[in-house]
């Protein structure tokens, strides 16, 4: 763990779930970019899918989490509509991708407990890519709409997203000594896991080093292969609670922890004290404590990686190495699913696989703790998810059922 | 005035814009802890005193931080690239980051911590009408103090 103390930010007040909560099903939309489908028509292929890895019925589905600020959220209605079933369906806003593909088994949890669900269903869809094709939005709207943003940033230029994140990673590099070959090689590994990956938009499309260097930038020092994809997807994550999870036809996945963290200057990257870290600083070691496990007990670590250095950053705040020193650790092959290091982005991350906001991460370690993924990590037992939006990170740990 | 332009009758920052207008760059201090308060707030973030009032800096600073974007990702900037946006730290109180235009230089000879001055140009966008003046920054052409 890092050796600071940092005052810039705070963790979540958390209920510890570990041990009680388990992941039965995944599922995941095909991953386009135009798809010429709605987000609504990308959930339910997505939450179809996993309710037969699940080895369930549509109408034993009676909860359904999703985030109000990303998206689209699909209805109760449109649910019992598509699948043709009448059951009472509880509804949740805390759940989604983002930091709250980790978080959300902790509302589940109390449903389960408390009998308002029993099969709850995690959703994230989008089909961002159909509507910049359509001169729509996309991604940057929130910032771009926030008030002070729109007074003190916008027209300075300091916008959209990979702004902030090149004005970052050019810090990181000045603090530490970070060389682009260490951005690269972030990019790297999430492209060869992606060109071994059948759902990945990049499968077709490999990346050396060597290439890597040689392409423009777009806003220096971040080149295009630093930047996240745009595209149209979705996964749906089914959650129940451990005992019932015994009972059904896959290997139950079990949450062992659950954090979050917060940065103090919210979503304004401008202003955060250490400019150069993530909340991971605050929520990797209490879902790490709650799982009992340290960073190097880890077989697969996937990352909310909008960004290379957001990747960077957060292997360094949830102490996979010393801060600053990611580089080193990253460099090489010592990220792939094969080699001795950490395997990392096993499906290619939001760089190279899709763009869905950290659902697809979730799903690809419970494919990993169940020794079914493309690109299978060997005696994989603990996988981790670092989530992140800016102004907060989270962290799910989970391990194969003992 | 139309995005990308900033908001010129919004109290929380209508000082920053006015002043702007006549070549000042001001900052919103708190009367009580004399703390900077950057974002404007209502009240001070350290000692939740409610008497903030604008005051003049030096318009002196370092860059802590910059982009050079070299890719159209926003319409409104058509027109303007490449360009550099970046993070200046005021001389005042370096925990202030104030995010501008970066004007007047080869990025080639842009390093963290180069002294940096304020100058006042107007800002327009393609496709909206009108334009605003505003500080941004450059290297500073006359030696720091200190």
């Amino acid at each position: 763990m890092t050796a600071r103390s940092p005052d810039w930010g705070f963790a979540g007040e958390l209920e510890d779930i570990s041990g009680q909560m388990a992941i039965v099903g995944v599922g995941d939309a095909i991953y386009q970019r135009a798809s010429g489908r709605n987000a609504t028509e990308i959930a339910l292929d997505a939450i179809e899918r996993a309710i037969a890895d699940a080895g369930l019925r549509p109408e034993q589905i009676d909860g359904l989490m999703q985030s109000p600020f990303m998206g689209d959220t699909l209805s109760a209605d449109a649910y019992r509509d598509h699948f043709g079933t009448k059951q009472e369906i509880w509804m949740s806003t805390e759940g989604g991708a983002m930091t709250w593909a980790a978080t959300a088994p902790i509302a589940a949890a109390r449903a389960i407990r408390e009998g308002r669900a029993r099969h709850v269903v995690n959703l994230f869809a989008v089909d961002w890519f159909s509507q910049k094709v359509a001169g729509g939005d996309g991604p940057g709207r929130y910032h771009r709409d926030e008030r002070m943003k729109a007074n003190f940033e916008v027209p300075f230029g300091w916008f959209p997203q990979p702004v902030y994140f090149a004005t970052i990673a050019r810090r990181h590099m000045w603090e530490y000594g970070t060389k682009a070959e260490d951005l690269g090689a972030i990019a790297v590994s999430c492209r060869e896991h992606a060109t071994r990956h059948p759902d990945a938009i990049t499968r077709d499309r490999p990346l050396t080093l060597e290439q890597y260097l040689a392409r423009p930038m777009m806003v220096d020092p971040l080149r295009m292969e630093d930047c996240c994809l745009i595209s149209d997807g979705g996964g749906a994550t089914i959650l129940t609670s451990v005992e019932r999870a015994r009972d059904l036809p896959k290997p139950p996945v079990v949450v062992a922890g659950v954090a979050e963290g917060y940065s103090g200057s919210g979503a304004y990257w401008s202003q955060q004290a250490d400019f150069t870290a993530t909340p991971q600083v605050f929520s990797a070691p209490l879902a790490f404590a709650q799982a009992g496990i340290t960073a190097q007990d880890v077989d697969v670590l996937t990352l909310y990686d909008p960004f290379s250095i957001v990747a960077l950053m957060q292997i360094e705040d949830m102490g996979f190495c010393a801060k600053g020193e990611a580089g080193p650790f990253v460099s090489g092959d010592r990220l792939r699913f094969d080699t001795p290091g950490l395997a990392y982005n096993t499906h290619g991350g939001l760089l190279s696989h899709a763009y869905v906001l950290g659902i697809a991460h979730v799903n690809e370690l419970v494919r990993q703790l169940r020794g079914e993924a493309a690109c299978q990590v060997a005696d994989c037992e603990i996988g981790v998810y670092g989530g992140y939006t800016g102004h907060m990170a989270s962290t799910l740990v989970l391990r194969r059922d003992r | 005035m139309a995005a990308p332009l900033p908001e010129l009758d919004w109290p929380l920052t209508r000082p920053f814009w006015d002043a702007a207008r006549k070549g000042r760059l001001v900052m919103p201090r708190c009367e009580d802890c004399a703390r900077h308060v950057w974002y404007p707030e209502e009240r001070c973030p350290d000692c939740r005193g409610e008497r903030i009032s604008w005051v003049d800096v030096s318009g002196r600073g370092r860059l802590f931080s910059w982009a050079e974007v070299k890719h159209l990702l926003h319409p409104p900037y058509e027109g303007q690239i490449p360009y550099v946006s970046g993070l200046v730290t005021l001389e005042e109180d370096p925990r202030i980051r104030y995010v501008t235009r970066i004007v007047d230089c080869d990025p080639a000879d842009l390093s963290i911590d180069l002294p940096m001055e304020v100058v006042f140009r107007t800002l327009t966008f393609r496709g909206v009408a009108g334009g605003v003046r505003a500080p941004v920054f450059r290297p500073a052409r006359t030696p720091a103090r200190s």
